[in-house]
């Protein structure tokens, strides 16, 4: 018993010690909230690869839609890839619809677009925008091997921000419902006598569980 | 200490030292990528135009070649050749009601099957960019294609340019080569999606259509 206390403890010492602060800020507007929930429809979420200095990561959008899925089972959420591939070339970072009026455009002028959406029964999709980037860095850490082993030394810092915006288009409502925005910024560090120890600041994985939760709230009916 | 070596041993030694070699050989050598991808077929409303395809024995072989300018920097060859193939066999298949292969080249004396028209694509210009040639955390893909539409016969029906463009952020644990070819696919892809979107828009191509299927159809976006 007492066994299994101090390994407890000591489990949540080493992730206290080993992940950095973060702070986090979410807002949302959202109209036409569904509150009986989705039923059997289908959620899709894709990332805005359209900007010339930066990619929505793809495990991010990957990770919101776990979060939704693991939140509410009855919520199907159709992987991005699939998504894109299934309606390629429609959803490219040239052609992806910035508009839903572009969608709707788009699907009278491709009815097998119309087609396939329709047989999916997608009710909502999510577009996500924005990245997490590392910001100022200080500190230098250094490493040497030699015939009776090796080892490093020093420390280092690095920021990373986070800023993602989440927009939800309603294909029942044909309108777009809702908009939600998530800030996160982390301090992140690496203390080195012989062995690095990296301290990492989840910071995008806050912003996946602030937008994630946000999401939840709009579209599942537990919430 | 003495110690004796046998034969076998010797040889085993000489296989290492080789394979040492070799090895430092290959770390001197470029960077070579096989572009290599999945292409979707495209969801899209076919024309119902019978439709030659050429490759050009350079696009079907296509190869960029960027020797390195400094010690630091490592010489780079990219093929396309075989994914072009492949990405425009399936996007031409998913827009037209018949694609066919043509053995040669379009021209008079050439015995081609019958088609409403040939298409013949060219890989004009490929850059790509690295983080480590711009500083910036992005791998890049630049293609520029020239289009050409020709009857049978080989007369020119329409000639046009089109850019695609893929990049992909730098990944932990991501190779150079990796993440090159992953920004390749992107720019197949790309050059797939901005064919499709554009193709009936080029004005020699939609006189074309106009005459070939009637002002409705030709005119489509």
């Amino acid at each position: 018993m007492i066994q299994k206390l101090f390994s407890a403890l000591a489990t949540a010492g080493t992730l206290i010690l080993t992940s950095g602060c973060v702070t986090s800020t979410v807002d949302q507007m959202v109209f036409n909230e569904p509150t009986e929930g989705i039923g059997g429809a289908t959620v899709v979420i894709l990332g805005r690869r359209h900007a010339s200095d930066y990619d929505t990561e793809p495990d991010f959008v990957e990770c919101v839609g776990d979060h939704i899925s693991s939140g509410d089972r009855s919520i199907q959420v159709i992987g991005e890839l699939d998504f894109v591939n299934e309606f390629y070339p429609w959803f490219e970072p040239r052609t992806a619809p910035l508009q839903i009026a572009d969608l709707e455009r788009l699907m009278q002028r491709e009815p097998k677009v119309a087609q396939k959406l329709a047989s999916m029964n997608t009710q909502y999709m999510i577009w996500i925008d924005g990245n997490t980037k590392d910001t100022d860095s200080a500190g230098s850490v250094t490493c040497a091997i030699g015939p009776g082993g090796g080892g490093c030394f020093g420390f280092g810092t690095w920021g990373s921000d986070a800023n993602y915006e989440a927009t939800i288009w309603d294909f029942g409502e044909s309108a777009e419902v809702g908009r939600i925005s998530t800030k996160a910024s982390g301090q992140s560090y690496m203390p080195a006598v012989v062995i690095p120890i990296p301290i990492i600041a989840p910071v995008q994985g806050t912003a996946c569980d602030g937008i994630g939760d946000q999401l939840l709230q709009f579209l599942s009916s537990e919430y | 200490m003495a110690s004796t070596i046998s034969a076998p041993e010797w040889r085993g030694y000489l296989w290492l030292a080789a394979a040492m070699v070799l090895g430092l050989l290959a770390g001197c050598g470029p960077s070579k990528v096989v572009v290599d991808g999945d292409f979707p077929a495209p969801t899209i409303s076919k024309l119902p135009i019978s439709l030659g395809v050429w490759y050009d024995p350079a696009f079907e072989n296509h190869e960029m070649f960027d020797e390195a300018t400094s010690r630091t920097e490592s010489s780079w060859v990219v093929t396309t050749g075989q994914a072009q193939v492949e990405m425009w066999d399936s996007m031409l298949q998913g827009m037209f009601a018949n694609v066919v292969p043509m053995v040669g080249a379009p021209g008079s004396d050439q015995l081609n099957p019958t088609v409403d028209a040939v298409l013949i694509p060219e890989v004009l210009e490929l850059q790509y960019a690295i983080p480590s040639h711009t500083n910036v955390k992005v791998y890049e893909i630049w293609i520029r294609y020239r289009f050409k539409l020709v009857t049978s016969a080989g007369d020119p029906i329409a000639e046009w340019t089109m850019p695609a463009y893929g990049k992909t952020p730098t990944a932990f644990l991501q190779t150079d080569q990796a993440a090159v070819n992953l920004a390749a696919v992107m720019a197949l892809r790309d050059a797939g999606a901005n064919f499709a979107s554009t193709f009936t828009r080029v004005p020699a191509v939609q006189n074309w259509l106009e005459q070939q299927l009637g002002n409705d159809q030709g005119a489509g976006e």
